[in-house]
Order: C-alpha cells, then structure tokens, then sequence
C-alpha cells in the first residue's frame, strides 16, 4: 500500500509547492510544476514570509470550500494541506520521483507568493471559507505526519501535535466530512475554537495523569490503610486474651522455709526469682532477687561454695544480696515486691521491681525484715 | 566424660589418621623439593620428619597410654598455669609483631613450612589430652581450627608477595603483578573456576554437615542459660568485648563502628600507592592498623572466646578441665569509687533523698567528674593533640574533616584494648559509671 507509506519531507514540500504552483499558475501540469529540492528553497522562503508584510496588496480570491473541491479546480484558490498530501501520495503510488521530474516552470512561481499568502487573509475574515492554510514548513510537515499516520487519527490525534503551532486546531468534525484525515487549518474563529481545544486537550492529557494518579493516591492508601490496621493488629497481639505465663503474684510458703543464710533456687525455673534470707546493710532481710544480670540479660547461677551469683555469659558476679561486684554488670540485681500473706505466707509480686541504684530498696515492700 | 583410656581409645584412630596425613604431606613436599634442583638438603630433611610422623602415627594407633605421644604433664600443667587473658592478649600481639617485623624471614616457604609442621604437630601432642581434644573436636569449634590454619596460610600468601614486591620497589624493578599482568577472559576461565568452586566448596559442606552434625540442645528457655553460654563462633569478638564494656557500647556503638570505619576506610586513604600489588612498606599505617583491629581485635577474640573461656565465662587453660566451680577473684570497681573512696578518701557523692531532678543530675555529674574529665580529654583534647604531634604529616595530608573522622575512629578502636588493660591492671570496671541512666563506659 502506498498509502501506508511514509512520505519523505521532501516529497512533501515538493507537493506543496507544485499545488502552490497549481493555484497561481492554472496552466502547468501537475508533473512540469513538481519541483526539485534544490529549487524548492528560495520558492518555500518566498512563500513562506511575506504573510503580513503586504495584506492589501492582495486580490481577493474566491476560497475553495472543500479540498476536494480544489483538487478537482486546480485553478481556484490554494488547496490545502491535505490535498496536498493526498496528491502527493498519489503521485508516488503511481511511481512517479518527484525529484526526478523535470521543473521548468517552477520560475513561475517566484512572483507569485505575495498574491497566494495574503489570499487567505480575506477568507479568514469572511469566516466560513475554510482555505486559510498556513504554507510554512513546519505545519506541513506536522499535517503529513499527522496524515502518514495509520489508523483513526482525527480528534484524538490532535492534541498530541506539538506545542509550538498553536493556531492549528482541530476542525469540528461535522465541518471536515469530506477530507478523510485531520486537516491542520486556521480555525475561522481562532478564539472560541482555540479555547475549546485547549480544554479538550486538557482533559485529554489530564486523564492519563488522573487515571495514573489516581492509581497511585489509590495504592498508597491502600497501602497505609492496610499499614495502619496491620499496625493496629501488632498492638492488639501486644494485649492478648489469655496470658500462658504463671501470675505475677505468687506465694513461696512460711518464713520458716528460709532460714538464715539460705539463697532458695527452687522458684529459678517456674518464676524466674531467688528468695533470699540474707544480710543487706546490717539487716537481716528476706528478699526476692530477680534472675536477670543487669549486664546482658541472661539468668545467673548461684554457686553455692563461693556464696555468689555468677552469670555464665559475660562473668558478672553479685554477691548474696544482689550487689555486683565482678565483672562487667554495672548494677546489682533487681528484687521483686515481696509481703506477708494474710494466711502468713510470703507472696512475691513480680510486677513490681526495685532497683537500689536508684534508692528503691529501701521501699519496705521490696523486703521483709526477719 | 570418661577414664583416660577409654579417651584414648576414641581419639586414637583420628590421631593416626591425623600423623599418618602430616606424614603423607611432607612426603610429597620433600618428593617435590627433591625434583628440584639445589632443594635436595630440605627433601632429605622433610623425608626424615615425614618418617617420624609415621612412628607417630603407628604410635598414636597403638591407643596405649604409655605409647600414644603427648605432652609431658609437667609442660601441661605449666601452661595452665600462666595461661591467662593477660598473657595469652599479650602474647599474641607479641607473637605478631615479631612476625610482622621479622616477615623477611618468616616468609619464606621453608620456614613457613617448617612452623606449619610444627603447628600441626602441638596440636596433635596436644589432642591427646582430653580437656583439650574435648573443646578443640567439638562440632562447634571445628570451624576455628580451620580458621586459625586458614587465616595463616593466606596472611603468609599475602605477606610473601608483600614482600617480594618491597624488595622489587626498593631495587627500582616494577612490581610483579604489573610484571605479569596477563590478563584472563572472565568467561570461560573465571565463571568455570567459579563453578569448580562451588560444586567442590559445596560438597565438602555437604560431608562436613554429615560427618560432625550440630548439636541438639534442649529446648530455650528464659530462665536457663547454658553455662558457658557462647555466642556464634564470628560473634565471639564481641561477646570478648562485653566483658569489658557496657552492652549499648560493645554491643551496638563498637560494632557499628566497625562497619562505618570499614566503610569509610576509602575516603580516609590518602595514600596512592599499594593499588593493585600487595605491598607492606608503601601503607605501613594502614597495614599495620588493619591487621591490628582484625587480627588483635577481632580473631584472636574469637580464639579466645572459643577455646579458652568456659564456664561463667571465667578463663582456662588449654589442657584445662572446665569446671563450673573455678574460682576466679575479679573485684571490679567503678573510676567514682577509685577516685572519691581511693584518692580522696570521702564518700561518694550522693544526692539526699526526695531531692529534685537537677539536684540528682548534678549529684551524679559531681561523682563522675574524674571520669567524664579523662574521657573528654581522650576524645576531646586527644585528636588536635595528635595532630601537631605524631599524626602532623596526616594532618596536613588529609585536612580537618577526614583527620578528625580518622583520628576519632582509631581513638574508639583503642578504647577496647585500653580497657582491657585497665581491667587487667586496675580492676577497673567503668570509668563513667551512671547506672541511673544506664550509661557506662
């Protein structure tokens, strides 16, 4: 298919300067009035620039309706672009080289480009006319690759033209029934049209941004929703219903169970405590020492012949009241609180502990004095 | 734990499979010195030690007490002895700067050699006693004594190149590695050594795992610690450095230092050369306080912490029975007691009770004072102090910033060998001692 073809920018600009040729010169045939690049440059430079320089030298020229229209009536008004560019095509499908066809009468067109530019100005006036055709290189090309494009590229395509030819709109689409492509015209009311493409365009660009935003914003909320109730579940787990530990609060028997001097390891294993009679500071107290080195945390033994508490992980030694005194603990162990039942048992409560360094051994609940 | 005998009879098989390898080993090394010309003085000399291994061997079978070679009671009990933290830190850092200093020497293959053999040969005399092979064949410690051979023989490959590449520097020659700097593909030659590698690496653990499985111990519990209870052998060092330092600093800020000195070790470099040859005189600062934090610092913790501390973390001698019941005097004392109780002969300072919150803090601010006053100096006063004096060509060298982070992270390094004397001398515990807060140094 030639169609699918891609069109070179030089055939293009070829076809747009042999329709140019067209409109000024009714007489060339449409293979004499194509042009070579080479020839192409001062006629595109003249066409191109005088646009404004000299409005009123113009004569006005009846505008075309339909580029169909045009094709048919080569000798009426411009043709536009897309014309251009289905002739073009057309002329490589039947295998014609532009570049390789002769031009002697492209010389024709050079004096033609003050009358052709400004022609359009009048139809733009009179609004309805829909010729006014911008015939710099960059709409062209813009058009043709518009055009080149395969598929459906009538609305949607539009706002994906680049930026920088801001006058070029998009035609409503009851007004360009006949052309089969986009056509990149002057709009005839350039204001309301301009102004309704840039919020269609907006809405069209934003929608990839709020669909793809929107995406996101959903995710990450998600996201922390599903953080804040895993979080909220981590707390929960912190409260559990039941608890498969021994109660804080137990009895150890009579004080008749710990003589003078007795360091009674027999609650290690269930309580995690020592109950003491042992001597603090001249007093015979009973206390209850908490298993835990003040060091690093792992559970001393009590040596019984050299009457201290040795932690097997890093040698911290305590003395039988709980003092450190070797080794790299840096305080003495901890006691629990410890009373007299009400039926005269000793109950140690371990929800409560007492430090001495900070002065809390000296709280009567943290012993009983025998 | 059973009679001396039956020990024996266990141990035997492993013991004459164990000479009967050194045997085979110096076999082959004299075989291959003796195709070499001018080697043929050392060939003879290996022949002959490769013989008496094999005498050891049939000896070490025999599984008879009187036969099976061991060291001498006498030499044992010595060593027991005078072993200690003390002896066995500073006998190690001893023994490696002698080898530092002396590594023209040590270098070379025959010497290396010939320590090598007579490494393998204590440890075998050695493993004929039980408190010994017990701790040295448990599945754990395994991986050390491959360690310990391992770190020497490639600390011995990189020193020897070090060295033959001073000595090429010092006579104006290029270095060797610039010299043969053939290079190879990394496919085929290095994916297949790789590949090699890891199917060969791969079933050795795989026998490994089979022939010494792990221990199955009884289930955790929080109020039963194994006595001794150890950490996993890489993480010996550190259990090594909590007996002298509070866990917040052995336990998080020593160790994070580490991997943040590691880290910043490029940045601090300033010297150029030694890039891509081994060499020892071109970075001798650098060389020596790498191999000072990984070698002082870090595996010869690891050694200790595996076979010479045992139950209640108390310190034994290698042919040492492990008793719970060792008796070991350490009375520590905190810098505030030394200094208000030993130096001023007061009470320590003490805030009355019920007093406010800043009375309290400055109560203990008083009391700490000695050693809030030393530390600060150390790391304080010490860095500029260092920097006019013996660091004053780095100083210059490598500006503000990368001296101070420089001069800061070696000042911390030191603090552990620092406070290991201290315990060692002093019996010192802590020279900031804030309880209240837990905060100690």
């Amino acid at each position: 298919m030639a169609e699918k073809k891609k069109l070179t920018v030089a055939e293009i600009l070829a076809a747009a300067r042999s329709s140019d040729g067209k409109g000024e010169a009714p007489t060339a045939s449409p293979v004499a009035s194509d042009s070579r690049p080479e020839d192409a440059l001062p006629a595109e430079g003249a066409s191109a620039k005088p646009t404004a320089a000299k409005p009123t030298a113009a004569k006005p020229t009846p505008a075309k309706p339909t580029p169909a229209a045009a094709q048919s009536a080569p000798g009426g008004a411009r043709p536009s672009v897309a014309d251009i560019l289905a002739q073009a095509r057309a002329k490589k499908a039947s295998g014609e080289q532009p570049a390789a066809s002769t031009a002697p009468s492209v010389k024709a067109k050079a004096p033609a480009p003050a009358a052709t530019s400004v022609a359009t100005k009048p139809a733009v006036a009179t609004g309805g006319a829909k010729t006014g055709v911008q015939r710099d290189t960059a709409s062209i090309l813009a058009a043709a690759r518009a055009a080149a494009k395969p598929g459906p590229t009538s609305k949607a395509d539009a706002p994906t033209r680049p930026a920088a030819k801001p006058r070029e709109s998009v035609k409503p689409a009851e007004e360009k029934a006949a052309p089969p492509r986009t056509v990149a015209t002057l709009p005839p009311k350039p204001v309301k049209p301009a102004k309704k493409s840039a919020t269609e365009g907006e809405d069209r660009r934003g929608f990839m941004q709020i669909a793809l935003g929107s995406a996101m914003a959903m995710g990450f909320t998600a996201l922390s929703v599903t953080g804040g109730l895993f979080t909220l579940g981590l707390a929960r787990f912190m409260f559990p219903n039941v608890l498969a530990e021994p109660p804080s609060k137990f009895k150890v028997g009579f004080k008749d169970g710990f003589p003078q001097g007795k360091v009674e390891t027999k609650y290690v294993a269930q309580y995690g405590v020592w109950v003491v009679n042992g001597d603090f500071q001249g007093q015979q107290q009973i206390y209850a020492l908490k298993t835990v080195c003040t060091h690093l945390g792992c559970t001393p033994s009590w040596l019984e012949a050299e009457q201290k508490f040795k932690c097997p992980c890093h040698g911290s030694g305590f003395y039988k009241d709980g003092v450190n005194f070797e080794g790299p603990a840096p305080r003495p162990l901890e006691r629990y609180a410890i009373r007299t039942a009400d039926d005269g048992q000793l109950e140690i409560d371990k929800s409560k502990a007492f430090q001495e360094e900070l002065g809390q051994w000296a709280d009567p609940d943290s012993y009983i004095t025998v | 734990m059973h009679a001396s005998g039956f020990f024996l009879k266990d141990v035997a098989g492993f013991l004459g499979g164990y000479y009967a390898f050194v045997a085979l080993m110096n076999g082959i090394a004299a075989l291959i010195l003796w195709r070499k010309k001018g080697q043929i003085g050392w060939a003879l000399v290996w022949t002959v030690f490769s013989i008496a291994m094999m005498v050891l061997a049939s000896l070490a079978l025999s599984a008879s007490p009187e036969l099976v070679p061991a060291l001498p009671a006498s030499v044992r009990a010595t060593v027991n002895r005078y072993s200690g933290p003390v002896l066995y830190t500073l006998g190690t850092f001893a023994l490696l700067m002698g080898m530092f200093i002396f590594r023209k020497f040590f270098v070379r293959p025959m010497v290396a050699w010939a320590l090598l053999n007579a490494m393998l040969l204590l440890m075998g005399l050695s493993m004929a006693d039980q408190n010994f092979a017990s701790i040295v064949m448990k599945p754990d410690n395994v991986p050390i004594v491959g360690l310990v051979f391992m770190l020497a023989f490639f600390t011995w490959l990189a020193t020897s190149q070090a060295v033959v590449n001073d000595d090429r520097i010092a006579r104006g020659l290029p270095t060797v590695e610039k010299e043969n700097d053939e290079k190879v593909l990394v496919w085929p030659d290095l994916v297949y050594t790789e590949l090699i590698c890891m199917v060969a690496v791969s079933a050795f653990l795989l026998i490994w795992a089979i022939c010494l499985p792990a221990p199955l111990e009884e289930p955790a519990s929080s109020v039963k610690t194994p006595n001794p209870s150890k950490a996993p052998w890489y993480f010996l060092g550190l259990q090594e450095m909590l007996v002298y330092f509070d866990p917040w600093y052995a336990g998080v800020v020593l160790p994070s230092l580490v991997i943040f000195g590691l880290m910043a070790m490029p940045y601090l470099d300033f010297n150029k050369k030694g890039n891509g040859y081994y060499s020892i005189e071109e970075r001798k600062f650098s060389y020596l306080t790498y191999q000072f934090g990984f070698f002082l610092l870090w595996i010869t913790l690891i050694i200790l912490g595996t076979f010479l501390r045992g139950p209640n973390w108390n310190f034994f001698g290698p042919f040492e029975y492990w008793t719970p019941y060792k008796v070991e005097v350490l009375n520590n004392v905190d810098l505030p007691q030394m200094f208000w109780g030993g130096l001023l002969d007061r009470p320590l300072p003490k805030a009355p009770a019920g007093a406010s919150g800043l009375v309290q803090a400055g109560t203990i601010l008083l009391r700490e004072c000695a050693g809030l006053a030393i530390m600060g100096a150390y790391l304080v006063l010490l860095p500029p102090l260092m920097a006019v004096t013996v660091f004053r060509g780095f100083y210059a060298k490598m500006g503000f910033v990368r001296y101070m982070v420089m001069a800061n992270l070696m000042l911390l390094m030191l603090t552990l060998p620092i406070k290991m004397i201290l315990r060692w001398t002093f019996n010192l515990r802590y020279i900031i001692s804030i309880p209240e807060i837990s905060l100690n140094f």
